[in-house]
């Protein structure tokens, strides 16, 4: 894997084959887990049935903790604002969410035409999208590795390195076997890595700009 | 010589924003998390706000020294856009009303 760099103004990463699956299999997870069921096998971004109605009834947070990450409790107080906010929002921001995640899916099943096989090219006007998809593949990520702190963040790549015993974050990740949570930890550093790369690149290109970019 | 009076204007400009600030009734809040890359924190504040990168960075180092900052203050529906905005962007925001 490589880092984006500003190239033939896209900019581009090198992702390996493998390397490919395993994030286009983590983004589909994520799709799926936000109800928009798998993206390998639809035409389609069938997000409800294309007919925007008005939500009349309160609508309960999700019961996944990690849906609940993505689509968070817009006040930590005031339960009537919260669910307010969740009924007038929460399926714009879910469809949004699924939307872009299709979107970084085909790009990563989809070779670039032009490039070098194992190129990861993103246009810089849907670079954002692409910055914010990681950041929800990386907080579903944390979210079942058990990281709550910047203390369990800081300790997490301990599980990388020759410590089995390394202390386990909390019940929730107990329940992952230690390889299975080696991996977690493993694809969590590397999206860490690329997305930091991608910020570094936008935020070279914003500044350089001299404007801010569109709210 | 009697030039006074042009030092004014600042301190009337100054006067203007404090004024516009306690009459925003509702403020955005971006809480700190453990997993948001100070970077990206940073990008969002400077794209999204349109923060100078100075304020930007203050704003984002504010999330992640004391837990939480307010990055926006206005009416409630403003404040819901930018909440929204900000969930979109995988940030923990809330809104909740000023002085609170």
């Amino acid at each position: 894997m490589r880092g984006f760099k500003r190239r033939r103004g896209m900019y581009a990463a090198r992702l390996d084959v493998d390397e490919r699956e395993v994030v286009a299999a983590l983004v589909a997870d994520v799709a799926e887990l936000l109800g928009g069921g798998r993206l390998e096998s639809r035409d389609a971004v069938p997000v409800g049935d294309g007919n925007p109605r008005m939500r009349i009834d309160a609508l309960p947070p999700p019961s996944d903790p990690a849906v609940r990450r993505l689509l968070p409790d817009a006040s930590r107080d005031d339960p009537e604002i919260a669910a307010e906010f969740r009924r007038l929002t929460e399926d714009d921001l879910r469809a949004g969410k699924i939307a872009r995640l299709a979107r970084l899916w085909e790009a990563l099943t989809t070779p670039a035409e032009g490039w070098r096989a194992d190129s990861f090219v993103v246009a810089p006007d849907e670079a954002r999208d692409v910055a914010a998809a990681i950041t929800d593949l990386r907080l579903v990520l944390a979210e079942r590795l058990g990281v709550r702190t910047d203390e369990q963040a800081e300790r997490l790549y301990d599980t990388l390195l020759d410590s089995p015993q390394a202390e386990v974050a909390d019940e929730a990740a107990e329940t992952l076997d230690p390889a299975a949570r080696r991996y977690l930890v493993a694809v969590y550093g590397a999206l860490s890595w690329l997305q930091e790369s991608l910020v570094e690149v936008l935020l070279h290109d914003l500044r350089a700009a001299g404007r801010p970019g569109e709210p | 010589m009697d030039g006074v009076p042009t030092q004014t204007l600042p301190d009337a400009r100054v006067e203007e924003e404090e004024k516009t600030d306690v009459a925003d009734p509702w403020v955005t809040i971006v809480w700190n998390d453990p997993v948001n890359l100070m970077s990206y924190v940073t990008y969002v504040f400077e794209s999204y706000f349109g923060h100078p990168r100075a304020k930007a960075e203050k704003l984002m180092k504010q999330v992640h020294e004391q837990g939480r900052a307010v990055v926006s203050s206005g009416s409630l529906e403003a404040m819901e856009v930018d909440v929204q905005a900000m969930h979109g962007f995988g940030l923990w925001a809330t809104l909740q009303r000023s002085g609170q």
